[in-house]
């Protein structure tokens, strides 16, 4: 099976167009791209941090109503041996009419309005191997899911089922440049019937306002140190979000109680609510800003808070793009930065370069605090 | 003779009652009519956009999209197609023809496997991906957002044409005026001229290649260059296609994200 997947992907080397013909013919998709990643660490001892070359392929073969989507990673990884090889990453049947689409199999799912922080949105686990310092895409984990969704022109219902749950992959060795350390994580919970994760989301599309409610019964997926050791407890997520346009602005809400979560000290509820801005300031300027704060109904640290903030310009007629993105632990002072800067040298190629800042003392970011990296990113679509 | 007497008379009738049509139509008339040429109730068409810089080298942005007017809003959906890295990257639109309401935008990333609302109002006046066309140059202008007046009516690239200039209301419009040759027989500009807030001319629209396709004018070509900068952008139209059987469905944000 894996070979017939290695050679399909390397099939999506050759660039091949998409076919548009009548619905009942087989249409057959091809995209993907070659990227080659170097990053390394600009305090002593200037070691690299990441180095990797991948292909990545994505296929989607379809006829009529039905069809299926398949996207892998060939990688070669110079520091991260074991992460070497070829990665599935999602494989999934779906079929798709004028309101129904049902998706069966390996897929990303995303919820909420939140950009790069999760509240809603936990259905798909985060792959912490090297950070944040991955692709956005290549940090979410997909899940073995059946997703149904029935849409009208101005509402949506999706309903969820999880049978076998993912969960966050933290680096523990010490090898690897983004090890949180030797941490004793018990096991992940027994796949059978009752630990099935299932929820739905109902949204709401309208002309001047998008909103959706939703509920999801799940697993703390990020481990919890409670005992000295990290466990996965049940969970059950009830929550909403809003998104506003007003004028130049869009302003984005997001709230979600979960339901007899996992604490150090035991099991208490959460509130956790985000609020947001974007501001489309003309010119190629985009500006945003998030704060999201989590309340814990007992215990000791009840409170903590997370920021983001972007700022991004393109020039040259979109040839060039700068931006900035920062996570600020408004809890603990801790700060990262990630700053790029992406030119297309052509249509298909594009290089970039950009510095990874981190500032912490305290807090989530207090084990990367000597992980300040430049990197360097060669990318070719096909 | 009598007949004759009858002919000349209505002949007359008709020139008199034609000079008085041309005389009476005023500037907000002619745009009004350049924005009702029918175009059908659905359309589908493939765009190849060359955006062109000054020492000759080009990159290439391809789009499918699909358009349904409902009264008089228009929903689009749009796909990239090329270059790789933005292909699958998907633009849903709800065009409100009335003044002051927002058009509702979301753009789907396919990297990011998400939707997001955008502003409906920030981006007319911006550069559509890089090329020199603004979203408002590749959309509908309502025709009162500018102030028209007939300057003349004159032949341009053989074609009987109306000039019309159109001052913005909004002065934070990036143009200060704009002047275009109607062509007569098809209400289609065969010239624009764009003028920046200093009156300096900006940009030059030619569209050359005007066909009618399903009894309805269509553009098949249209150069966009900015005379300042010397970079410009060439649209080619392909596959163009009117009253395609399309549902109101696809235009949802679960068809956007499902994509092409």
């Amino acid at each position: 099976m894996i070979h017939f997947l290695t050679i399909l992907l390397l099939l999506c080397c050759v660039p091949c167009s998409a076919s548009a013909q009548d619905g009942d013919s087989l249409r057959v998709n091809v995209k993907g791209f070659v990227d080659t990643y170097h990053a390394v660490r600009s305090e002593q001892p200037n070691d690299w941090m990441s180095s990797r070359t991948r292909v990545r392929g994505e296929v989607t073969i379809e006829k009529g109503n039905t069809g299926a989507y398949v996207s892998a990673n060939l990688i070669h990884n110079a520091i991260l041996k074991d992460r070497s090889g070829f990665q599935l990453r999602e494989a999934y049947a779906y079929y798709s009419d004028d309101h129904w689409d049902v998706r069966a199999g390996r897929q990303i799912i995303t919820w909420g309005v939140a950009d790069a922080l999760r509240l809603t949105d936990i259905i798909s686990p985060m792959d912490y191997t090297e950070f944040l310092a991955q692709d956005y895409d290549d940090i979410r984990i997909p899940v073995g899911a059946l997703r149904l969704r029935y849409s009208r022109e101005k509402w949506c219902f999706e309903a969820v089922a999880i049978p076998v749950s993912s969960f966050f992959e933290l680096p523990t060795d010490d090898k690897n440049p983004w090890s949180v350390g030797q941490l004793p994580i018990g096991d992940e919970p027994n796949r059978r019937l009752s630990n099935m994760e299932y929820g739905g989301r109902l949204s709401f599309f309208l002309s001047g306002i998008d909103f959706s409610f939703s509920a999801l019964h799940t697993w703390n997926k990020m481990p919890v140190f409670c005992d000295g050791i990290g466990q996965y407890s049940r969970m059950t997520m009830l929550g909403a979000d809003v998104s506003v346009p007003v004028g130049k602005f869009v302003v984005r809400g997001e709230v979600a109680e979960y339901l007899d979560e996992a604490q150090t000290f035991g099991r208490a509820a959460s509130t956790n609510a985000l609020l947001g801005i974007d501001w489309y300031a003309g010119n190629d300027w985009s500006i945003s800003a998030q704060y999201s704060h989590k309340y814990i109904a007992s215990g000791d640290n009840r409170n903590s808070g997370l920021a983001t903030f972007r700022i991004s310009k393109e020039l040259l007629h979109n040839t060039l793009a700068l931006q900035s993105f920062a996570y600020v632990d408004v809890t603990n002072g801790g700060v990262y930065n990630r700053l790029s800067a992406d030119y297309a040298i052509n249509d298909q190629l594009h290089a970039t370069i950009g510095y990874d800042y981190f500032h912490a003392d305290r807090g989530m970011f207090t084990v990367y605090k000597k992980n300040s990296e430049l990197f360097f990113k060669l990318k070719y679509s096909f | 003779m009598k007949k004759i007497i009858i002919v000349a008379l209505l002949a007359l009738f008709n020139v008199q009652f034609s000079m008085i049509n041309a005389q009476s139509l005023t500037g907000r008339d002619i745009a009004q009519k350049v924005k009702d040429r029918p175009d059908g109730n659905t359309r589908y068409a493939e765009l190849e956009l060359t955006l062109k810089k000054k020492n000759g080298t080009t990159r290439q942005r391809k789009v499918t999209s699909w358009a349904m007017d409902e009264g008089k809003d228009t929903k689009k959906m749009m796909f990239f197609t090329y270059p790789g890295d933005v292909k699958g990257t998907g633009f849903l639109t709800w065009d409100y023809d009335q003044i002051g309401k927002e058009d509702a935008k979301w753009l789907y990333l396919p990297a990011m496997k998400k939707t997001r609302r955008i502003s409906g109002s920030s981006s007319k006046t911006d550069y559509f991906m890089g090329t020199d066309f603004t979203y408002d140059d590749m959309g509908s202008r309502h025709v009162d957002e500018d102030k028209h007046k007939l300057l003349r009516e004159e032949v341009k690239n053989g074609h009987k044409c109306w000039v019309l200039e159109s001052v913005p209301v909004d002065k934070h419009e990036i143009y200060s005026r704009k002047v275009s040759w109607i062509r007569q027989d098809c209400l289609v500009a065969a010239y624009v001229e764009y003028y920046d807030k200093l009156n300096k001319l900006h940009r030059v629209l030619t569209i050359d290649d005007v066909k009618k396709i399903q009894g309805f004018w269509t553009i098949q070509k249209m150069e966009m260059k900015n005379v300042q900068t010397e970079h410009s952008t060439l649209i080619v139209v392909k596959n163009s296609k009117y009253e395609v059987k399309i549902d109101k469905s696809l235009f949802t944000v679960a068809k956007l994200e499902k994509g092409l």
